[in-house]
């Protein structure tokens, strides 16, 4: 659609007036310290939109350590957090922006760098001394482009909330395959799959063969894993990389998987929402990066083998919680050392407990949280094969789209290749 | 059994002067009335023009704009509006919306007045019955989906064992396109039950004794009075039922929002659903608008033609 760019200054007066009515003009959310003031004699208050934390008792005091790290060092500085959910961080973040109160650290997804990046909305953090190669030694490489955009670093990498596969050991035992020799390729797991589904009389599936861990109008993640287990990406240099072959081919997998082999319901799910891996009504699936096997049975945990989704590559969705600063901040320093707070290894073991995730930083591998359960081990082992979603500037704009289009694909109401070439038109 | 509500009243006379249209000067008690009267309804006209004026003034102007947070608003005509008739995810969000309209008015309606009619009864344990029909209503709908989410769980849920009782086969309600519309509308048939019942009951109060009386000793059967009597001294009240339940409907959100997020495949995505995407996951405040505008003008359609249809109603009668 063409726009026309004049403006139209009696709605800018109408929208200044209703900022002014409602008092929120210019508001800078904090204080007009210069940014080569001493930490010590800084003041003001930064708001920070967070993910991170939930609202309990272990997510309050992991927060309030954060803040007395940054605290010592900023002891001026007030810290308002915004605990958000990845459900309403755009809500939060458009208000902000709206209501003339931006935040001065945003912790998101991945997903969200290009977009945020390309309208100017984050700072590049190379005026701290963050580049892409100054993070490829601080970080795991894997995730340093998904916080890149253009060359510029505009995001720092905390935790990384993976997905990987795992199979019961039990369940293959029990069906004469042998837990020892995983299936590796697409058509593997789908005969492998098809051998561990369970039904009862009626044909009511009572034990998945196959779990995507994915609810209806939710199989985003899942076709990602998919996609790179092909060998492609989802955006491939914020273009698209599922529009080919490849990406065809992996939805067609994903939809007779759930429609011929019958291996699982669309939109199968557990009452809890939990990996039906973990609830028992499942013996192959996406699983959580990290399991407490004190909450799930140590039983349980040892039945579990970790591998990758693989076909012509090695494939691992993963999600990552990443900080950035938005560009409106007049707290840039103070901001920059409270990313720096939330990085000790302390905050990230207590963040990736609290989100099912591992760090991001490099040489976290011997780390108590990392080595405390099955999971989290084989995850950070394998963050070499790490796929991730997003990639293109509009990706907030198409997320809702794909779990849309996929599902539309996964129901019968469209074939796979003319799907993907719509997402593709609506990519551009 | 004829039962006349006609007044007759005298012809006017013909040679009679016509009366004057001029205004005369209030007098000092009429004035403090006045003056007491704006006074008593500033602040909620203050509340008003604030809170629901602005927006609405902001909306409609926005809606003309390609405004998206980060830039200041930018003037591109009637492009949004022109983009509606492109946009297929729109198109599905009006037919959506409006089906789930036709399924949960008349149908709520039925049978918040059949409720109102059992519970209008000397019954024992009425106001336990009135209080329980009130419950959801009360119940914050984030708690409400959620436990329908439980029920509806094609699963693990209590509806398909309820229909394995009986032999039938399970469904699966949330999950499936074809059911996933008619199983919301189920849901926001049982939320909005007691509102609506509420309404019928004090109107169903308000039905002249005599009236009724006057039927019975003319020998009117129970459906008769009912027709006669009762039907149509709850016009007002099934106006009001009417015109907040499209508007309810119209405006369903947070139900979509808790339970399907629209899925599967735009299935259940609504109006304001669509809005809300576009607003804050799309970051189109402008797009949104202009959406928001249509919506306005839909509501206001709907209202019209109920308007109407009960006014041609209260015509015949």
């Amino acid at each position: 659609m063409k726009r026309r760019s004049r403006s139209i200054s009696a709605i800018a007066a109408i929208g200044a007036i209703a900022l002014a009515i409602t008092g929120c003009s210019g508001s800078d959310g904090g204080g007009a310290a210069a940014p080569s003031e001493d930490p010590a004699d800084m003041t003001g208050t930064l708001r920070v939109l967070i993910p991170s934390f939930p609202a309990s008792n272990e997510g309050t005091a992991a927060w309030d350590a954060v803040v007395a790290t940054f605290n010592e060092e900023y002891p001026g500085v007030t810290v308002e957090p915004d605990f958000a959910t990845f459900g309403n961080l755009n809500e939060k973040i458009s208000t902000s922006l709206a209501g003339g109160k931006p935040y001065d650290i945003l912790v998101t997804g991945v997903g969200w760098v290009p977009p945020f990046a390309s309208q100017g909305a984050y700072l590049d953090l190379e005026q701290f001394g963050v580049t892409d190669k100054s993070l490829s030694e601080d970080a795991v490489p894997a995730i340093v482009p998904a916080v890149t955009y253009e060359g510029a670093v505009y995001a720092y990498p905390l935790i990384m909330g993976a997905k990987p596969m795992a199979y019961s050991r039990a369940a293959f035992e029990a069906a004469g395959l042998d837990p020892d020799s995983p299936p590796s390729t697409l058509a593997e797991l789908t005969a492998a799959a098809e051998k561990l589904t369970v039904q009862d009389d009626s044909g009511k599936i009572t034990r998945a063969g196959f779990d995507f861990w994915a609810a209806a109008s939710n199989y985003r993640q899942a076709y990602v894993s998919v996609l790179g287990a092909l060998g492609r990406d989802l955006y491939e240099d914020g273009e698209p990389g599922f529009d080919g072959a490849e990406g065809a081919e992996a939805l067609d997998w994903m939809s007779d998987m759930i429609n011929v082999s019958k291996v699982e319901e669309f939109g199968q799910k557990s009452a809890s929402g939990a990996p039906l891996l973990l609830t028992g009504e499942a013996a192959i699936g996406f699983t959580g990066g990290y399991i407490d096997c004190a909450a799930v049975t140590q039983e349980l945990c040892d039945d579990l083998e970790f591998f990758n989704l693989e076909d012509s590559d090695q494939a691992m969705f993963s999600g990552g919680q990443v900080a950035s600063i938005g560009a409106g901040s007049k707290l840039a320093d103070a901001a920059w050392g409270f990313i720096q707070a939330l990085a000790t290894p302390e905050a990230v073991a207590s963040m990736s407990e609290l989100n099912f995730a591992v760090p991001a930083a490099s040489g976290a591998g011997d780390s108590e949280i990392v080595q405390s359960n099955p999971a989290s081990a084989f995850v950070y082992d394998n963050l070499q094969f790490v796929v991730f979603e997003g990639g293109a500037a509009n990706w907030l704009d198409l997320r809702d789209s794909f779990n849309t289009e996929l599902d539309k694909a996964l129901l019968g109401q469209g074939s796979s290749a003319d799907i993907l070439k719509g997402l593709a038109e609506k990519s551009k | 059994m004829t039962l006349s509500t006609e007044v007759q009243s005298p012809a006017p006379k013909a040679d009679k002067p016509p009366l004057s249209t001029k205004k005369r000067p209030a007098n000092g008690m009429i004035r403090a009335q006045r003056r007491a009267a704006w006074i008593l309804m500033g602040p909620a006209l203050l509340n008003i023009s604030l809170f629901l004026g602005l927006p609405l003034i902001l909306a409609f102007a926005l809606s003309f704009t390609d405004y998206g947070f980060f830039a200041a608003p930018k003037f591109i005509g009637i492009d949004n509006y022109l983009e509606l008739f492109a946009d297929s995810d729109f198109h599905v969000s009006v037919v959506n919306t409006i089906v789930y309209t036709l399924m949960v008015v008349p149908l709520a309606m039925a049978l918040a007045l059949i409720v109102a009619l059992a519970l209008n009864m000397p019954i024992r344990a009425r106001s336990t019955f009135r209080v329980m029909f009130y419950i959801p209503v009360v119940t914050a709908t984030v708690s409400v989906a959620t436990v329908w989410l439980w029920i509806l769980n094609p699963n693990v849920g209590l509806a398909n064992e309820i229909l394995g009782l009986f032999g039938m086969p399970p469904s699966r309600w949330l999950d499936s396109p074809d059911t996933s519309l008619p199983s919301l509308a189920m849901i926001g048939i049982w939320q909005g039950l007691g509102a609506k019942m509420v309404i019928y009951l004090a109107a169903l109060q308000g039905v002249n004794p005599v009236l009724v009386e006057a039927a019975r000793l003319d020998g009117a059967n129970k459906w008769q009075i009912f027709w006669n009597v009762t039907w149509p001294s709850l016009g007002p009240a099934h106006f009001f039922v009417f015109v907040t339940s499209i508007i309810g409907s119209f405006q369903v959100f947070d139900l979509v929002y808790v339970t399907t997020q629209g899925g599967p495949a735009n299935s259940t995505r609504v109006l304001v659903y669509d809005v809300y995407q576009n607003a804050f996951s799309g970051l189109h405040l402008g797009y949104a608008s202009a959406e928001s505008v249509f919506m306005f003008i839909l509501i206001a359609v709907f209202i019209a033609a109920g308007l109407r249809l009960q006014r041609s109603k209260s015509d015949d009668n």
